[in-house]
């Protein structure tokens, strides 16, 4: 699949994951990969940028297993923008469907 | 080891590299990054990965480094308007991908535009040659097309240049067409030259 579209969608996925639960970078990008094909190295930047325009905080959090692991946890701010995109690609999806199917709202 | 034409890196020479290509970061701001990647290494082993197989699914430092500076200037750009950090902000974007669709698909379409005016242009000119032609040929037998093809009054009253003007248009008509096609040709290669430049210059 194209490499913009799948970066467009990446938001959303990251969003979507910590409407559910906080996380941190390697859980996201391993939930994300699993589903969708994308160079992982590619969410960090994704992160970052999400962070600074305040749509998620992080914290450290102990972990048994090594070092403690930075999490991520929507803020406000990034809930707005999670139920926007949501409203937004199902939109997006379903008129894509029309369109494919061959349906026309207007016949 | 060779694959793909890439030296297969370890984990330090991923972070040296990537570190690298963000010298135009602040220290603490490339640290942190850094710091991202660490993680994810160290949390990759404890899932039972080898680095190789981590680096690979993380993609090239190069692509990486591209959006962590791309966003740094645009952050710069807005932090601190100026027309030279705008035109930053605008190429640091425009390469992550956009730039495919711009500086490829724009000037791609406007050559080929370009391209389809010159042919448009010579087989006018051939078809005007012959249709002058055959006006000073057959003259006053061509009336009917007389209201389609205006010639100057001069050439009217000597179909002899009548004739040498539209076999000469033709001549240079076809010999434009000619020409079109050598530029086609090289701009072909041209454009496939830019192409390879241009991957290289992206990435993936």
């Amino acid at each position: 699949m194209n490499i913009q579209f799948k970066k467009g969608v990446l938001e959303l996925c990251v969003l979507s994951i910590l409407t559910r639960k906080d996380c941190y970078g390697y859980e996201l990008v391993n939930d994300i990969s699993k589903n969708i094909a994308i160079s992982e190295g590619t969410i960090y930047p994704l992160l970052r940028r999400l962070t600074k325009e305040g749509l998620f905080k992080t914290y450290l959090k102990e972990s048994n297993e090594g070092p403690p692991r930075k999490y991520y946890t929507l803020t406000e701010e990034g809930l707005k923008a999670k139920n926007q995109l949501t409203t937004e690609w199902f939109c997006f999806v379903e008129g894509v469907n029309n369109v494919i199917r061959g349906e026309d709202d207007n016949e | 080891m060779l694959s793909g034409g890439k030296m297969i890196m370890n984990k330090s020479e991923f972070l040296k590299e990537l570190s690298s290509l963000l010298s135009s970061l602040p220290s603490d701001e490339r640290q942190e990054i850094l710091f991202d990647y660490e993680e994810h290494f160290s949390v990759g082993k404890e899932n039972g990965k080898t680095e190789d197989e981590i680096i690979k699914s993380l993609g090239s430092p190069r692509s990486i480094a591209k959006q962590y500076n791309a966003s740094y200037i645009v952050t710069q750009a807005e932090i601190n308007p100026s027309p030279s950090n705008m035109t930053k902000a605008i190429f640091a974007t425009l390469a992550l991908g956009f730039f495919n669709l711009v500086f490829v698909l724009g000037p791609f379409l406007g050559v080929v535009g370009g391209l389809i005016g010159l042919f448009g242009a010579s087989i006018g000119m051939t078809l005007a040659g012959i249709a002058v032609f055959f006006q000073g040929a057959l003259g006053p037998a061509m009336g009917s097309l007389g209201p389609y093809i205006n010639i100057p009054f001069a050439l009217e009253a000597n179909p002899g240049a009548t004739i040498f003007l539209g076999l000469g248009l033709t001549a240079l008509g076809l010999l434009f067409s000619i020409g079109n096609c050598y530029l086609a040709k090289f701009l072909y290669i041209g454009t496939v030259k830019y192409l390879k430049f241009n991957l290289k210059l992206i990435g993936r």
